[in-house]
């Protein structure tokens, strides 16, 4: 027998609460602040937080410098992908960059960001870093995945570029953009964040985490990481939902399968 | 417009698919053209659109207008398979290709000849074979040409279908140039084509 739909989120809503009961019963029997704190002082540290004008002032100074760094990262990726689609001189001359960009540690390009342009605009560089290649290597791998039929069937209607981009390319690209972003938003936090706790720029969430840090405050930085995983997760969904509302027809094939394997 | 062809050759690697193929046509004629499986039918049609290239001989295209600013002959295609974009409608697909010709009440009305009204607003890859076939048909109908190259258009079509399509073609076809493979004898009668045989 299939479970109903409804067995699902009271699933998922128990699985939930057996992970915070594993998390309370670690922290008993650790029974130390500093090393491990329950749920519960988690909660009451972040009930803490959010009614201060600084909690506010640091989320919204951290998602603004990491979303600046992912959009513009999304566009120069989406611009390099496509011109390196159509020139594949461009394509090789990009290859050794973006091998390189891929590769490296995290830490380093912090380091030398550091040196380069300070620590007020680290988070802004960090995540543009890390997903331009994320997002250059969808680009690519999504227009390569268009059909050639298609392509030769545009070319003996004179379909023109514009129509072509739209009916052609873009219901190839979306998915791998889709993908791609779903990897790259978590990975700007993550690297984002992390810049910020070497950097320490003022008034960030990379800063508060560094203070939790020196003042031994796990309760705190337990807060914190959860506000991370909050406003990334509310970035990625309204960001993803931007895109998807440009697959509507995206939609409209799955909807296709669906019909067909029925 | 007038198409001559002279000693055309294709060969992929070791296999010739056409030798020294002769081939004249005109505009206001349907022409069909007949040969086994392997015969070059594909092939003669990828080369008559510029899609292949030959290994020799000459494809001369001459328009009743022969001022050197003529445009190059414009095509419209029925593929061996559909090429339509799945994920789109017959009637978008049939307006991506017409442009401003048509207004959509118009591809609309032109579909519906061919189409159920019910399998218009749903996404191509929903539709049956025969009705994506329809829809490519459609398509190469409506958009504007100067020569129609279809290759094997009535796959998947049943008899009364084909019978319908075909009059639908003879109607929309007047006046251009139409060269339509096909594996059937009673098709050529039935369009009042000149049978060509490779």
């Amino acid at each position: 027998m299939k479970p109903s739909a409804r067995t699902f989120p009271m699933r998922r809503l128990l699985i939930i609460l057996f992970w915070i009961l594993v998390w309370q019963l670690a922290a008993w029997l650790i029974h130390n602040n500093i090393i491990l704190v329950g749920p519960a002082e988690a909660g009451l540290a972040l009930l803490r937080l959010v009614p201060t004008k600084e909690f506010w002032l640091s989320v919204a100074h951290s998602f603004a410098k990491i979303s600046l760094g992912f959009v513009l990262a999304f566009a120069c990726g989406l611009a390099l992908g496509s011109a390196a689609y159509r020139f594949s001189f461009l394509r090789e001359l990009l290859a050794p960059l973006f091998s390189l960009l891929k590769s490296i540690p995290v830490a380093s390009f912090v380091i030398l960001a550091l040196i380069w342009t300070g620590s007020q605009n680290l988070a802004v560089l960090i995540a543009f870093l890390v997903v331009l290649p994320m997002i250059y290597v969808n680009t690519l791998a999504g227009l390569k995945s268009t059909d050639p039929k298609l392509l030769e069937m545009a070319q003996v209607f004179r379909i023109p570029a514009l129509k072509r981009f739209r009916y052609i390319y873009l219901p190839a690209l979306l998915p791998y953009l889709i993908s791609g972003c779903r990897v790259a938003l978590g990975m700007s936090w993550k690297s984002g964040v992390a810049a910020e706790v070497i950097g320490i720029p003022d008034t960030s969430i990379g800063e508060r985490l560094y203070m939790s840090k020196i003042y031994l405050d796990t309760a705190n930085l337990f807060a914190w990481t959860f506000v991370v995983i909050v406003v990334s997760a509310l970035f990625e969904r309204i960001f993803l939902a931007l895109l998807s509302s440009l697959q509507r027809k995206g939609g409209v094939s799955r909807e296709a399968d669906r019909s067909q394997s029925a | 417009m007038k198409l001559t062809v002279r000693n055309l050759r294709k060969a992929f690697g070791d296999l010739r698919v056409l030798d020294d193929f002769h081939l004249d046509m005109e505009s206001g004629r349907i022409y069909c053209l007949m040969g086994p499986s392997g015969a070059g039918k594909t092939t003669l049609m990828r080369l008559l659109m510029g899609l292949e290239n030959a290994d020799g001989g000459t494809i001369l295209w001459e328009r009743a207008d022969q001022s050197p600013a003529a445009p190059a002959p414009r095509f419209s295609a029925v593929f061996q398979e559909d090429r339509l974009c799945e994920a789109y409608t017959p009637v978008e697909n049939v307006m991506m290709v017409t442009g401003r010709l048509l207004s959509e009440a118009q591809v609309r009305a032109e579909l519906a000849r061919l189409l159920p009204e019910e399998s218009l607003s749903r996404p191509a890859a929903t539709l049956s074979g025969g009705m994506k076939r329809r829809t490519a048909i459609c398509r190469a109908l409506l958009a504007p040409y100067d020569v129609l190259l279809m290759d094997e258009p009535f796959t998947g079509l049943d008899d009364g279908t084909r019978q319908t399509v075909i009059a639908y073609i003879r109607e929309k076809t007047a006046g251009r140039m139409v060269l339509i493979s096909t594996h059937q004898e009673e098709d050529v009668a039935l369009l009042g084509a000149e049978l060509i045989t490779l």
